[in-house]
């Protein structure tokens, strides 16, 4: 039976800033959903487990958050990006490119290239 | 950096106790509307949709916790909550938190008062700058005024010729400064101003010119010597201490430039040294007065100043940065060596093959000279010891105490299991708890150790003047009182709160309390046992104390200091020449003779049972040379009256005995016992120092033994003469024999006269007012002075003997209590089928005496292993003797069978129906 795989450690902040970044500021209920669509029917996220993370990440620096009207003009809490965030971004961007890299590379080497 | 930040951010929350509650369900709320609006319009139904929305959220307490574990410190906060509930444990059964923070203060208390003392002897650096380059040439305490050498060829104090020439040739030294070695065993004398004042004792240390530049002092106000100031010909100065300028001026800035008269002579007050600066070294007598080195002759007719075989100088030096020790010291003893070679010490055998092995060796200087702080090192270590043992006892004691409060509390801690504690929670919680109590207990024992420092202070050096030593705690003491209390907590606190916090929750709640296997633990006896056999070792070794000081103190010395009294004076100090003394001592023993009550004024070089010896060897006329020593007192008339010695036969020094007559003597038993042949007739022979002088003086009397020095010299051979006649051989001019200043005056009087004392300063500043008072004592004081550090020791380890006997006998109590309580229903129905009360009793105190028997054994060996560590500081006591023994043993069965009967006959008490229906 093929399960929903769940979310590692640590990359739930990735994703968040990501879509903060793509989209813009958005609202705690947006972000889980566009994670959601992007990741498809891949990843199982508890939605609420989206909001200590977005704590932590505001008490870091890397978003900011305040109140604003939402799509159906109630008051919902929005968070952005800040400078921080961005670079947090980058720098984790690419420490994560560099890991898959290490990763893929060991799954091309084949039993000849070590001879 | 990012984790520093959100650190803070989280620490401001948690101090604010600022919580993100409302905005969080706040958030929650509108989430879920918002997701079951999107369903509602997917086509869902209202119902369905809300309860897909609330799945798809997750558990939102899971959040919520998750949430605010990120928001604030969760670890702080259970520390918090801990220490709240905690507190509140402690307040439900104050007489545990009572017993339990007493025993704890006087442990950690008597702990803290003896750190802070080894903490200034042993540890303290001076108080000057960068105590860390500082050296001191020289490893042995060698004082006052030396002329011979260290078989081994150790050098350690210097002639000023020395001291010069190394301080020349030694460039690694920033500065090398010389200070006076024995200024502690000879007092100054100070007038302030006019005549009208009286010159009072004072201490002097004489130091180079540069010893203030070497510690890197500024004054507190004024100026510091120049090396100016130690040059020949300059006009005398003085830097003042700090605590004298308090003392003495009241702190008045007049006091420099101001004139006063050192030992008689006019000195200018230049400057006071910096407050906290006590000398270079630990003194009980810290100096009042620094001079410089070359007024020496002038001010204390100090002429070995000159002199380069004198060695009177210790030396330290501030190094240059980068200089490397083990060379320097290679250079420095062959420079001493060439420094030395001419001098006349090494112009004779034996001494002059020792020159090749003349050494320095360099020793840590930033603690200054530690004749102090080596002199006390084994008592210290040994109070460390003591008080060691008696807070391992305090811990085993309050370690038991928790023990048996663990076991009452596990029903409460297996209801906890089961609402879903961790182990480690409880442990945590358990552990907070001793601790708690331990910081507690810390905190009393500091107010315990600041009144327990300034009895050790008291008790340890009852006749310091100014002793730089703060009985108030300073912080590293705190910081060692705290460490001390964490330490203490963390190890009576691991075992009972792991054997706590084991539970079964299904165990406990099924009703315990009908067990009959019941009892102490193995570890409850256990720590009964081990308390026993260390307070047993600690009342051997009061016990041995005890003894030691018993037998010295009954030490016959044929002393009778009844009504007797000690006037320390320096006839020298106060300008006298030897020649002028015939007319002062002729003036005291009248103006003294005149004070109403006073029966015999003797006047001394000095006086039974005072540090001070004068000894020479003997050659009696027409015997072999024994090559032996005795020591001589010179007197006057009514001196043997005065002190109370027995004239055996012949006759006393008598006023007959002037300069111009035949030098006499008077001399001991143990005199004649060691160069005259027994039933021999003393009267009439001669002797003197060495074959050239035996004809010297003629024995014209004898007298019983009586102890000089220390009781360690009883029975020494002795000989008195006349305080003015010098024997016929000796033709130097009286003006430089400075053997003819007396020291002491010795009154006796019929009764006890209350105002002796200020009649005694009277009467001498009455004959002139340059003579000071240096010490007034009564003869009992001098005695029992002599027997200071040995009682101090004993009383010491007395106290704490008692006080962890108390503290085991307290342990076993409550081991025995506590197994008696658990046992109350099986004892019941042992009597409900017939068991005797007393057969009940015997039960419980063999249970006590077993762990008694344990304890003496353990502790007995002990004991007598560890004798050999304190056989130095015990005078003829070798090894644990049967009284010594029956000493420590008999108290302690005592009070073990008072613990144990107490609660054994409650077990007898017991009610056979009210014990099985005990619940």
């Amino acid at each position: 039976m093929k399960t929903k795989k769940d979310v590692q450690p640590g990359t739930l902040a990735l994703m968040v800033l990501k879509t903060l970044d793509v989209l813009g500021p958005l609202h705690g209920y947006g972000i889980a959903r566009r994670i959601e669509q992007i990741s498809g029917a891949k990843l199982f996220v508890n939605q609420g487990t989206l909001y200590p993370v977005l704590l932590r990440l505001e008490q870091e620096g890397a978003v900011d958050s305040d109140w604003g009207p939402s799509e159906n003009n109630r008051r919902a809490r929005f968070y952005r990006l800040t400078r921080t965030g961005h670079k947090l971004l980058e720098t984790e961007r690419r420490d994560w490119e560099q890991t898959a890299a290490i990763i893929a590379r060991f799954f091309e080497v084949k039993a000849e290239d070590l001879a | 950096m990012r984790a520093l930040k959100r650190f803070f951010v989280r620490m401001q929350n948690f101090v604010m106790s600022r919580g993100g509650d409302e905005r969080l369900r706040e958030e929650m709320a509108w989430h879920v509307e918002a997701q079951t609006e999107e369903l509602v319009r997917a086509g869902v139904s209202a119902e369905e949709a809300h309860r897909q929305a609330r799945l798809r959220f997750g558990a939102a307490e899971a959040v919520r916790e998750q949430y605010h574990a990120e928001e604030g410190l969760p670890f702080a906060e259970n520390v918090l909550q801990d220490t709240r509930f905690a507190l509140r444990q402690l307040g439900n059964s104050p007489g545990f938190t009572f017993i339990a923070l007493l025993i704890l203060a006087l442990g950690i208390g008597a702990n803290t008062a003896i750190f802070s003392l080894v903490n200034a002897v042993l540890i303290r650096k001076l108080p000057v700058v960068d105590p860390k380059m500082l050296v001191r040439l020289g490893d042995q305490n060698d004082c006052c005024v030396g002329y011979g050498v260290h078989d081994n060829g150790d050098y350690s104090v210097f002639s000023t010729a020395a001291w010069q020439q190394l301080r020349e040739n030694a460039p690694e030294f920033e500065e090398l400064a010389a200070m006076q070695s024995g200024f502690e065993s000879q007092p100054i004398t100070v007038r302030h101003g006019g005549a009208q004042q009286s010159a009072h004792p004072a201490i002097g240390e004489f130091v180079s010119g540069n010893y203030f530049r070497m510690f890197g002092l500024s004054p507190a106000i004024g100026r510091l010597f120049s090396d100016a100031d130690n040059g020949e010909g300059a006009s005398p100065t003085a830097v003042m201490s700090y605590q004298a300028w308090k003392n003495s001026y009241a702190g008045d800035p007049a006091v420099v430039g101001s004139t006063i008269y050192v030992n008689s002579r006019p000195v200018t007050v230049i400057g006071v040294a910096p407050e906290g600066f006590f000398g270079d070294r630990l003194s009980s007598t810290p100096p009042d007065l620094y001079l410089p080195i070359a007024s020496a002759p002038a001010l204390a007719n100090a002429s070995y100043e000159h002199d380069p075989a004198a060695n009177w100088l210790y030396l330290i030096g501030r190094l240059k940065p980068g200089v490397l020790l083990p060379p320097l010291q290679v250079k420095l003893s062959a420079e001493l060596r060439q420094i030395l070679a001419p001098v006349r010490t090494f112009s004779n055998e034996p001494d002059r093959s020792r020159l090749p092995k003349v050494h320095i060796v360099l020793t840590p200087g930033g603690a200054g000279i530690r004749s102090m702080n080596e002199q006390y090192s084994l008592e210290l270590h040994l109070l460390i010891a003591i008080s060691g043992l008696v807070l391992l006892i305090a811990c085993a004691n309050v370690a038991n105490l928790l023990l048996v409060r663990g076991m009452g509390r596990r029903a409460e801690l297996s209801v906890r299991t089961a609402l879903g504690a961790t182990h480690s929670r409880l442990v945590r919680q358990l552990l907070t708890e001793s601790l708690i109590v331990a910081m507690l207990g810390g905190l009393a024992g500091i107010a315990v150790a600041y009144g327990g420092t300034r009895i050790l202070l008291a008790m340890a050096f009852p006749n310091a003047r100014g002793l730089p030593i703060p009985a108030s705690p300073s912080p590293v003491v705190l910081i060692f009182a705290i460490a001390l209390s964490v330490v203490t907590g963390t190890l009576f606190g691991v075992a009972p709160a792991l054997m706590a916090a084991r539970t079964d929750p299904i165990d406990a709640l099924r009703n315990g309390a009908r067990s009959v296997a019941g009892g102490a633990t193995l570890l409850q006896r256990g720590l009964v046992v081990t308390q026993t056999a260390l307070s047993l070792v600690l009342l051997v070794a009061a016990g041995l104390f005890l003894q030691s000081l018993n037998r010295l103190q009954k030490v016959n010395l044929n002393l009778d200091a009844s009504n007797r009294y000690i006037v320390h004076i320096d006839p020298q100090a106060a300008g006298y020449l030897p020649s002028q003394l015939g007319s002062l001592y002729r003036s005291i023993e009248q103006r003294f003779d005149a004070i109403p009550g006073v029966a015999h004024v003797g006047v001394s070089t000095y006086t039974p049972m005072e540090l001070w010896n004068d000894s020479w060897t003997v050659q009696v006329q027409g015997r072999p040379d024994l090559q032996a020593n005795a020591s001589y007192v010179r007197i006057n008339p009514d001196y043997f009256a005065s002190v109370g010695t027995r004239l055996l036969f012949g006759r006393g020094i008598g006023p007959q005995d002037t300069p111009t007559s035949t030098a006499v003597a008077v001399v001991n038993q143990a005199f004649l016992r060691k160069f005259l042949k027994p039933g021999e007739n003393p009267i009439g022979e001669h002797f003197g120092a060495g074959p050239s002088h035996a004809g010297d003086y003629e024995i014209v009397g004898v007298v019983d033994n009586t102890v000089y020095t220390t009781v360690q010299h009883k029975d020494h051979p002795m000989y008195f003469l006349s305080l003015l006649q010098r024997p016929a051989t000796d033709k130097g001019p009286i003006d430089e024999d400075y053997d003819l200043y007396a020291r002491t005056i010795v009154l006796e009087t019929g009764r006890p006269i209350t105002n002796l004392e200020s009649l005694t300063r009277r009467t001498l500043a009455s004959i002139n007012p340059n003579l000071a008072v240096l010490k007034f004592e009564s003869f009992d004081r001098q005695i029992s002075d002599q027997f200071g550090d040995d009682r101090t020791i004993a009383e010491l380890t007395t106290f704490f003997g008692a006080l962890a006997l108390l503290l085991a006998m307290t342990g076993l109590y409550g081991v025995t209590a506590y197994s008696v309580s658990r046992r109350t229903n099986e004892i019941g129905i042992r009597m409900a089928l017939g068991a005797e009360r007393l057969h009940v009793v015997k039960m419980v105190v063999r249970g006590a005496f077993t762990q008694l028997l344990f304890g003496i054994l353990i502790g007995l060996t002990c004991a007598v292993l560890c004798v050999r560590f304190v056989q130095a500081i015990l005078y003829e006591v070798k090894g644990v003797d049967l009284t010594v023994m029956l000493a420590a043993i008999l108290p302690l069965m005592l009070g073990a069978t008072i613990a144990a009967l107490v609660p054994a006959l409650r077990a007898a008490s017991i009610d056979p129906m009210r014990a099985l229906r005990v619940e």
